[in-house]
Formats: C-alpha cells, structure tokens, sequence
C-alpha cells in the first residue's frame, strides 16, 4: 500500500470517546464464509442486546451478500465500500481475503470509522504497520480479529506462562490443524499471488498470537514447512526462548493432528484442547491429571468458544466508547505478521522420508524456486 | 503428457500426484471438486482445476487440453457406479483419449477362490454394496470407452496402504487401544500393494500400448499374510503383537432394518421419488426413523467396556482371503513393477505416521 499517504507523527490526534450508549453503526466488509459462520450469529446476538447495528454489507459479489441480507434485510448492500452511508465513528469490521485487509481498512480510516480486522491483519508487517500508524494519526480504534485471546483457556495459559504456580515453563507442544475444511467459495486460499501463505498465515496467525502474547518473541527458531512450488498444508516450527523454554508447533491441512497444547512446567503439565475456550487440563507433579471446566466467582462457567467471539465485538465497542483498551492492537497484528514473515524468510523444506529419494531431491529444487 | 488426476485430494490421488510431477515429465493438472479439497496438490505450482467426477460438462471443462486422465475419485456405491459415464462423456468432450480407471480387486469379493485372474467372470452378488458398485462401474467404464473409442486401462488393486491410509491409521489405533485382531492366526492373504507400486502401473498405462488396454490385477510382489502386516505396523510402532486378539469365528453381518432401510431408500428408484413426496413428510420420516437409532440412556451402575475386537465386514472378509492375486499380466503387458519392498514400504509409511503424530 502507499505509505506517502500516511500522516507524520504530529499530525496524530485522538478521537473523543463515544459516550453515546446507542448501538455501535456496523458495516460489514466482506460477506464470505466467516461472515457468515461467525460474524452474523454474533452480530446477530448484539443487535438483540442493542449493542450495534449492522448499516451495511459491502462485496462485490450479490450472491455473498444476498446470504446475509437474508438476516440482515434492511440493511445497505453495496458492491464498493465507496457506497456505503455511514458516519464517521461506525465500526467497520474488514472480513475480505486478507490481500484486501490493509486496503480496506485505510479506506475504512479514512471515512473517520474505527475499524475490527480480521486476521491475518495484512499480508506483510510493513502494511501492518502502516495501517496502524495511519488508525493512530486518525485517532480511530483498530482492533485485530485474533478471538482466541479472550478465551478464559488462553487467560488462564497467560497466566500459568508468566512464572508462578506451576514453576518456570520448560516445553511446550503445540498440534493444531486438520484436513482443510474451510467452506470457501472460491480457491483463493490456494493461489499464491492473492493469499501468500498456506496454513501458517492461516490458522498459524492465532497460534504464534497466542505464543508471543504468553511467552514474548523466541530468542532462535527453526521453521520447515512442505510448500513445493505452492502453499504450505504442514508447518513445523521449533523455538527457543532466552529464559531456556523450547517448543513445538505443528500446523496442518493435510491430516487429523492432536488438537492439543501440551506444556511442561516445572512442577506439573497442562494440556489445552484447541478451541476449548473455558476448559483445560492440568496435572500436578506427582498428582493424577485433573480436568474442568473454568468457572467464575459464582461458579457460572466462563464464556464458550462463540461467547468469546461476541466479546470480542463488545471489546471494540467498549472501546469506542472509551471503556477498555482494545484487547488486541494493530502492534500486536503486526508482530505476529512480521514473526510469520521471518519463518517464512528462513523456511527450510520439511523432511519427508517416505518420499522416494529423487523425489525429494526434486522436492528440495522445487521448494528452493523463488 | 498433459495428465488430468481426478480426484487429486484423496490419498492415492495426491500420491500419484507428487509422483507425476516429481518423478516423470509427465504434466499433471490436478483435478478435485471443492476448494478446500486443493491444500495438497496447492502444495506445488501446478495448473489445478474443478471439477465435478459426477458432472460430466464440469469435468469436460476441467479436463480441456488434457491428453490423458487417471480417475481416482471416490463416493458412495450410487456415486461409484454414475462416475464412468461422467469420465467418458467428458473425455470424448474434450478430446481425452486414454483414461486409467482405479477399479479394485474386490470386484472378485474380498476373499475370492483360488485361481482368481483378470479373466475371471464379474458378477453383483457381493455382500457389501460397494463390491457391486465397483463390478457395475468398471464394467460401465468399459463399455463407454469402447462406445467411445477410448484407450482404457482399470487397474484392481488389493489392499492400498501407505502415507495418509487408513490401512495405516486404522490399525495403529486399533492395535493401541488393543481392538486388533487376526482371524485363524492371521493366515489370510492381505493382498497389499505400496500406494507407490500402484501410482507406478496408473502412470505406466499412460504410455503402455492402446492394445494392452483392459483390467489389470496389482499388488506387492510379496505374499503378505494379515499376519505379517499387522505385526509389521504394530512391530514399527514398539507395540507388543502378543496383544492382538485371536477371533476363532466372525459374525455373520446381517443386516438390520435401518441399514435396510437406508439401501433402499439410497436405490435409484428410490431416488427417482423422494423430489415428489413432501418435505414435511420426509422430515417426519427421518426423524421417526432416527429416533430408533438412539444409542441406549447410559447407565451409572456399568463400568467402561473392556476393548473389544472391532470387527467389520469387510475386515472379515478380507481376513478369510486365500489366493494371492498374481499380477504377470500387468507385469508383461504394462510393465507394472512394484516399486518398493513391503519392508520398506511400511517403513515409509511409519515415517510419515510418526510425522502426522507429531513424534519426527
């Protein structure tokens, strides 16, 4: 993107809250599959608490918009964001092929609308960053879509990770990832030149989110992944840390993984089912495992999976409101973007011994092509 | 060779995928029906397509510039036996003249009689529907091409194990949560063949000779017993074999009045009625006919089950195998040759397994 266009420093200015309780003026860029899935149902759920209101559905396809005018029938539905009538100070949630992402949402900005973008936030760090200095310049909220974060699950990781109950982390082994299910309507996932990246930049986004947020940047890596020519449908990353804490992760699209974080402390062990958001497992040094269920002060369990999406919402709203600290920042899409930019930097091709030996050897030019 | 590969998403399918483009200079265009079915063969730059193997205007599009395809989609027995019209249609639309047809030896029933070759008679009385679905496919996939005048090769392979099968899968779960089991000490024959051997004969047809076209039987060049390729896995994985189970007699696999139920209901004719009856009326039926499905109300007074042998029809049948399928004719007139040992093969395959796993 064209960084000319972005304000000096001084030119910074802060937006005054929105002390307003009327419903937050949405506008939903982008009505593909996790419009749909996810956007819809909990946008769906705030309009009922009067939280927001959807004003518009922007896709340059009618068919991809005509599924949520189904739930949304009053709403503007229009091809180009150029269309849409909002005023400044709407939220606009950037839920188009992440190659749109940093596009949308300068031209979210500049129509004086805060902004939720879905995650990956850009396709480079650089766009990254440069959507967030434009979103402070402009005084406007920017929010990344990395959900996970809210998981009471995640929390209680955070936690565990900063040192204390359970003793310093040792290792961890992440698995997450299974045949590629995603109903796409279109195999954009699949070509390079409009998704870059394969199930790093996918699913790959929440995982090293959530490993810089728990454990901060790896002192040394070691990433191998098997895009031969193509995408990636397996990642393999190893990290080391400086205060001595290695781990494993294991992304795939290709076959069923664990679906499991493992983590070693010094005084027991904790497993996380992927996508648990308020269960977990620990076991105690000594103990047998012990699972639950996280609950409250008054033993009301903490928020499900799709719970933790809506809350992801209500964070940005909160925020617009001057309420809250958005929960995951335009830095903190950056530097996971910029981690993924690394590895993909220093990529190795996977070991794959049960191919035949030329094939790997060819394997190995195929995967060394620029 | 420009080489369609339909079905590219599957595990023979991306397996001869990587095989076309990594090991010949063959071009391959990866064919699969949905998006989210390319994240293997995306795994290189190749020219994939869409494509619907029951569509036979969609799969002509998809197969456009292409002089050769190989088939290796799957389905239900109802899709199995629609999907050779489709090719053929769509190869004469597209100007395809040689197609590879992946059939299966269990076109002669999972444990045929001694002396069972390519010459065989067909017939569609098999216990299990998909047995029948394959007779009426390969048989269908015959006749279209010769109506067509399409050079046509079905290869018949036995039990197709390697990187991403459930062969592998299967029993290494099965043997860990000790529900393996070997009839009559495991002597059955398992007619094997390495995922690799049989991507060897489908690329091998692409250029035999027009007039070798025909079915061809393929496996391993060993003799594996059920036996041997249990203790193989279970050996690789540092399982103790001793805890297979030991089955003295099988079940008889009747079945019961909902599988009825649901074959009849899945019959052409069938088919051919249900836009006519009322969807309240279907849905009531379904319901009605779920709500006797329902698993038995737990009880707080039983204990967790010991593992039990889990034994399926098909394993049965197999597992009752006593002739080794012999190959000679894909060896002389196709030039079939097993490209690995069964030892080596499970040892790749083991490889990849400890790597799905997460243990490389």
């Amino acid at each position: 993107m064209n960084t000319a266009l972005n304000p000096s420093p001084t030119q910074h200015r802060v937006a005054p809250p929105v002390t307003s309780t009327a419903p937050v003026s949405l506008i939903l860029i982008g009505c593909g599959a996790v419009s749909r899935l996810f956007y819809q149902p909990a946008i769906l759920e705030l309009i009922g608490r009067h939280e927001v209101r959807l004003a518009a559905v922007v896709d340059p396809l009618e068919n991809a918009r005509a599924t949520l005018r189904e739930k949304f029938p009053s709403v503007q539905s229009v091809n180009d964001l150029r269309q849409v009538e909002a005023p400044a100070g709407s939220l606009a949630i950037v839920a188009s092929p992440p190659r749109f992402h940093a596009a949308h949402c300068q031209a979210a900005l500049d129509r004086g609308w805060h902004v939720l973008c879905e995650k990956p936030m850009a396709t480079t760090a650089s766009d990254c960053a440069t959507v967030t200095r434009a979103a402070e310049a402009a005084g406007r909220v920017l929010a990344v879509g990395l959900y996970k974060r809210f998981f009471p699950s995640s929390e209680y990781l955070h936690g565990l990770c900063q040192g204390g109950v359970l003793g310093r982390l040792l290792s961890f082994d992440l698995q997450e990832g299974g045949p590629f299910v995603w109903p796409a309507a279109s195999p954009s996932f699949f070509v390079k030149s409009e998704t870059p990246g394969g199930v790093l930049l996918d699913i790959g986004v929440h995982v090293l989110d959530l490993l810089l947020w728990w454990l901060g940047d790896p002192a040394s890596f070691d990433y191998a992944d098997d895009a031969m020519g193509g995408l990636e449908t397996n990642a393999l990353l190893k990290l080391h840390y400086a205060n001595g804490a290695k781990g494993k992760m294991h992304l795939s699209r290709d076959w069923a993984t664990k679906q499991r974080y493992s983590f070693e402390f010094e005084r027991g062990s904790v497993e996380w089912t992927v996508n648990q958001a308020n269960a977990i497992t620990v076991k105690l040094k000594g103990l047998a495992a012990l699972q639950g269920t996280l609950v409250d002060s008054l033993a009301v369990p903490a928020y499900t999976n799709p719970q933790c999406f809506i809350a992801q919402i209500q964070n940005v709203v909160a925020a617009i409101r001057g309420e809250a600290e958005v929960r995951v920042n335009g830095h903190d899409g950056e530097r996971v973007t910029r981690l993924i930019e690394k590895c993909y930097a220093n990529r190795r091709l996977l070991s794959q011994p049960w191919l035949e030996p030329a094939e790997a050897a060819r394997a190995l030019q195929l995967a060394q092509r620029p | 060779m420009k080489v369609a590969l339909i079905g590219a998403g599957g595990f023979i399918g991306n397996r001869i995928v990587e095989q076309l483009h990594m090991g010949t200079n063959h071009q391959v265009v990866p064919i699969v029906r949905k998006p989210y079915r390319l994240a293997l063969p995306a795994r290189f730059d190749v020219e994939w397509r869409l494509g619907d193997a029951l569509d036979p205007n969609s799969l002509a599009t998809a197969l456009t510039g292409c002089d050769a395809a190989i088939h290796a989609a799957l389905g239900d027995p109802r899709q199995i036996e629609a999907m050779p019209a489709a090719l053929c249609a769509a190869a004469a639309a597209s100007g395809v003249k040689r197609l590879v047809y992946l059939s299966t030896a269990s076109v002669h029933g999972q444990a045929p009689a001694g002396g069972t070759n390519e010459s065989s008679p067909l017939h569609t009385a098999h216990s299990m529907d998909y047995n029948n679905a394959k007779v009426r496919a390969e048989q269908g996939f015959f006749h279209e091409c010769s109506k067509r005048q399409i050079t046509g090769f079905a290869l018949r392979p036995g039990v197709v194990y390697g990187p991403r099968s459930r062969w592998i899968t299967d029993l290494a779960q099965d043997l860990r949560l000790g529900q393996a089991w070997l009839f009559n000490g495991g002597a059955g024959i398992c007619n094997s063949i390495y995922v690799d051997s049989l991507g060897g004969a489908a690329i091998n047809a692409l250029t035999a000779p027009a007039g070798a076209a025909g079915p061809y039987l393929v496996g391993d060049n060993e003799t594996v017993t059920w036996r041997d390729f249990y203790h193989a896995i279970s050996d690789g994985l540092g399982l103790d074999s001793s805890t297979i189970r030991t089955v003295d007699r099988l079940p008889a696999f009747k079945r019961s009045t909902f599988e009825k139920i649901q074959r009849a209901v899945a019959s052409p004719g069938i088919q051919g009625l249900l836009p006519l009856i009322p969807g309240a009326l279907k849905r009531t039926t379904k319901q009605l006919i779920a709500a006797t499905q329902l698993p038995p109300r737990p009880n707080a007074w039983s204990l967790p089950p010991r593992p039990a042998p889990r034994i399926t029809e098909e394993l049965a049948l197999l597992q009752q195998c006593t002739w080794k399928f012999p190959h000679e004719n894909a060896v002389e007139r196709i030039g079939y040759q097993p490209r690995v040992s069964f030892k080596e093969a499970i040892v790749r395959s083991l490889a990849w397994f400890a790597f799905a796993e997460g243990r490389a």
